[in-house]
């Protein structure tokens, strides 16, 4: 049963991480690679907030992710705009992006395990004789509400349709007059928002630290890919399937090869079906 | 006396007791290189301990240097060895960079990380310079290395506590301690995947299964920035652990102790190293989630305490300077080394490497943990339970917001308590 339960925090809390990379590169085709930094500068603007300027937490959260999706837009505005199309230019130009952030934040004196966002609720419940404490249950049941948004502002909003509509076909939507650019900053700054928001739920379990902008970029990526690159869907269900390989690993060949999960997922679907899960951009090549 | 001349006599003194000062700081500096991976606590700690023996030593005039008094000057480079997946190659540069282009005199600090310590030792030999090792480093290795070709490697000393001592001298007395108060015999071993936690944790398996404890399972090994420790720690409380002993540097370690007390895990949290919860900020970090851990901070002056009549005199001045107490485990290691090497370059009135090694190796002085004197064959500092014999070691643990030395017991300052969801065995 705790792999069981374990099993969906972890994949829920995959989940989360990618969310937010899968939406832009599905939207606009540009694979953000400052998404982990952008993560950690959430954390780390809530964090100010709330123990520099002693703002109350809700307010922090509002600002952080207002912040955020204001940065996301303004990433795509003034440099990403720039190279849009050129695939190698747009990894870099992002990574490079990520990791002024990062070393910018951690310049700044973001060093240790003292950053700290406090947990929404205390305490802990015992399910089925597996003790969980309540803010990993909340990673789960938001990871499942912010999903259900996303949706919904797809599949119901004119701005969501316009988005699926840029990510179905570009030109067929620049035909309907749907400006691109202005998808592509609605999509860095929604993609930039939903790291902001996964950084807000998971960072009360650890500490804000640079190198989690790492390891979240490498999940989002792991996730995407084995998901086939843009699919919600298929991020969603690659999500869990490493989720609950690193628990099968931890627990069966132990944690330090839990490290390995999400590379060995990304090799594997590489060699077996390089479009990912639900991917379709690469379906022609797999045929020949 | 005219009111001239009494002039003329105040500017004199004023003059005179000026002039020391004034002398060394106008003298040639002798540099110390520091590569310290600075983003980590191990890194950052050292520094700060290092910056603060630097600034006392030439505000007192500096070091005496023949018949001159010459200036200390700290050059710092970040190794970034502690981070994950830095390669080792990293560390070696920033060695190789203090000693060529920024003609350091001496290496104080690290290599942080055994594994770029141990590959540093060749380098440091054969630009003939002299290496104090203060903080990271807790491999056995490394003075075993020196002690099997003392002639290649004479030149490479370390002032901090090893990983051996640590288990054998001061963990296992102190389990043993714990287990005869509270009938505690069941143990669990977490450890993150770098070479002086797997190593500690093997001998720690082996010697305590021989001290008649029940080690529960082989030491579950965790890579570095592992952010969930769930499963272990479900394991432990199901095969019902009484102390977990938690061997890791990394920042992420304070994420298992709020997991522990979220999960009420009803075993003592032991962190042998660990390096969130020996932070004076930890408290606050994990809103008083890590109440009960105990944690080995290597050296006395880490935590406050009377090992040494020093000890306090450290802990105020680094309190006054940084506006907290000392912080991990390479703090009052690193102050000393420099007020060791200070007393021996005096003493061998040269910078001359040989001439400073003979020096270093009579050392004996007292200093913040005691009594500091080094190995002969392996210049690897003498430790002891007692800091009148040699470099005693601290284990805290964190009650009401504080961090109260329980072990060793000549300079406790408290007992160990255990967690109220937590019962003595029987």
């Amino acid at each position: 049963m705790d792999i069981i339960i374990y099993g969906i925090i972890n994949s829920a809390t995959l989940a989360l991480m990618a969310l937010g990379f899968t939406l832009v590169y599905g939207v606009s085709r540009l694979p953000n690679f400052a998404h982990g930094a952008l993560y950690v500068l959430a954390g780390y603007i809530c964090w100010i907030l709330l123990h520099k300027l002693g703002l109350p937490y809700v307010l922090a959260i509002a600002l952080s992710l207002a912040f955020l999706a204001v940065v996301g837009g303004a990433m795509y505005s003034f440099i990403l705009v720039r190279i849009r199309g050129m695939s190698i230019s747009e990894i870099i130009a992002s990574y490079a992006i990520g990791l002024a952030i990062l070393e910018g934040l951690r310049w700044g004196g973001l060093k240790g395990g003292t950053f700290t966002l406090d947990s929404f609720v205390e305490g802990s419940v015992d399910i089925f004789g597996v003790t969980v404490d309540y803010q990993r249950l909340l990673v789960v049941g938001l990871g499942a509400v912010l999903v259900g948004l996303l949706y919904f502002f797809v599949n119901r909003t004119r701005l969501g349709l316009a988005l699926k509509g840029m990510a179905q076909d570009e030109r067929a939507a620049l035909t309907l007059g749907i400006d691109s650019d202005r998808m592509a900053i609605a999509s860095m700054a929604l993609g930039s928002l939903s790291a902001a928001v996964a950084a807000i739920i998971l960072l009360p379990l650890g500490s804000i630290v640079v190198e989690a902008g790492y390891h979240v970029l490498i999940m989002a990526v792991a996730v995407c890919i084995v998901g086939g690159l843009g699919s919600w869907t298929g991020a969603i269900l690659a999500a869990f399937v490493i989720g609950f390989a690193q628990i099968l690993t931890t627990v069966y060949l132990g944690a330090h090869f839990s490290v390995v999960v999400a590379l060995v997922a990304i090799i594997l679907t590489l060699i077996i079906k390089p479009s990912g899960l639900f991917g379709k951009q690469k379906e022609l090549e797999e045929r020949v | 006396m005219t009111r001239k001349v009494r002039l003329f006599v105040v500017a004199l003194s004023l003059l005179a007791l000026l002039l020391p000062a004034g002398g060394a700081l106008a003298a040639k500096p002798i540099v110390i290189g520091a590569p310290l991976s600075t983003a980590f606590l191990y890194g950052w700690d050292a520094e700060r301990a290092m910056k603060l023996a630097v600034e006392e030593i030439n505000a007192a005039g500096g070091v005496k240097v023949g018949g001159e008094m010459r200036p200390f000057e700290l050059d710092v480079i970040d190794t970034r060895d502690l981070e994950p997946g830095v390669p080792v190659s990293e560390a070696l540069l920033a060695v190789e960079k203090l000693i060529l282009e920024k003609h350091a005199d001496f290496i104080v600090g690290g290599p942080v990380r055994s594994e770029a310590a141990l590959a540093a030792m060749a380098l440091l030999s054969k630009h003939k310079k002299i290496s104090i090792l203060t903080t990271g480093s807790l491999t056995p290795k490394y003075h075993a290395v020196v002690g099997k070709n003392p002639e290649k490697f004479k030149y490479l000393f370390r002032i901090s506590g090893e990983a051996k001592w640590m288990v054998l001298g001061e963990l296992v007395p102190c389990l043993m301690d714990i287990g005869k108060q509270f009938k505690l015999d069941k143990l669990y071993i977490m450890v993150q995947d770098v070479a002086h936690a797997r190593t500690g944790g093997k001998i720690l398996k082996k010697v305590m299964g021989k001290k008649g404890w029940k080690v529960l399972a082989d030491p579950v090994v965790y890579p570095t920035g592992s952010t969930d420790f769930s499963m272990g720690l479900l394991d432990a409380k199901k095969k019902g652990a009484q102390v977990i002993i938690i061997w890791m540097d990394m920042p992420e370690s304070a994420i298992l102790l709020k997991q522990w007390y979220d999960m009420k895990v009803p075993a003592l949290p032991f962190g042998t190293i660990i390096a969130a919860a020996e932070q004076p900020g930890f408290w606050k970090a994990t809103d008083g989630k890590g109440e009960y851990c105990l944690a080995n901070v290597v050296n006395a002056g880490n935590a406050p305490s009377d090992a040494t009549p020093w000890t306090m005199k450290f802990v105020k001045a680094y309190q006054k300077k940084y506006g907290m107490e000392p912080e991990g485990y390479g703090t009052s290691s690193s102050y000393m080394a420099v007020y060791v090497l200070k007393n021996a370059i005096e003493r061998a009135g040269s910078l001359d490497p040989d001439k400073v090694v003979a020096a270093l190796k009579a050392t004996d002085m007292m200093g913040v943990y005691g009594r500091i004197r080094f190995d002969p064959k392996t210049n690897q500092i003498i430790p002891s339970l007692d800091p009148k014999e040699g470099a005693v070691g601290t284990v805290f643990q964190w009650q009401k917001g504080k961090r109260v030395v329980v072990f060793p017991p000549k300079i406790a300052t408290g007992k160990i308590l255990l967690p109220p969801w937590m019962k003595a065995g029987k």
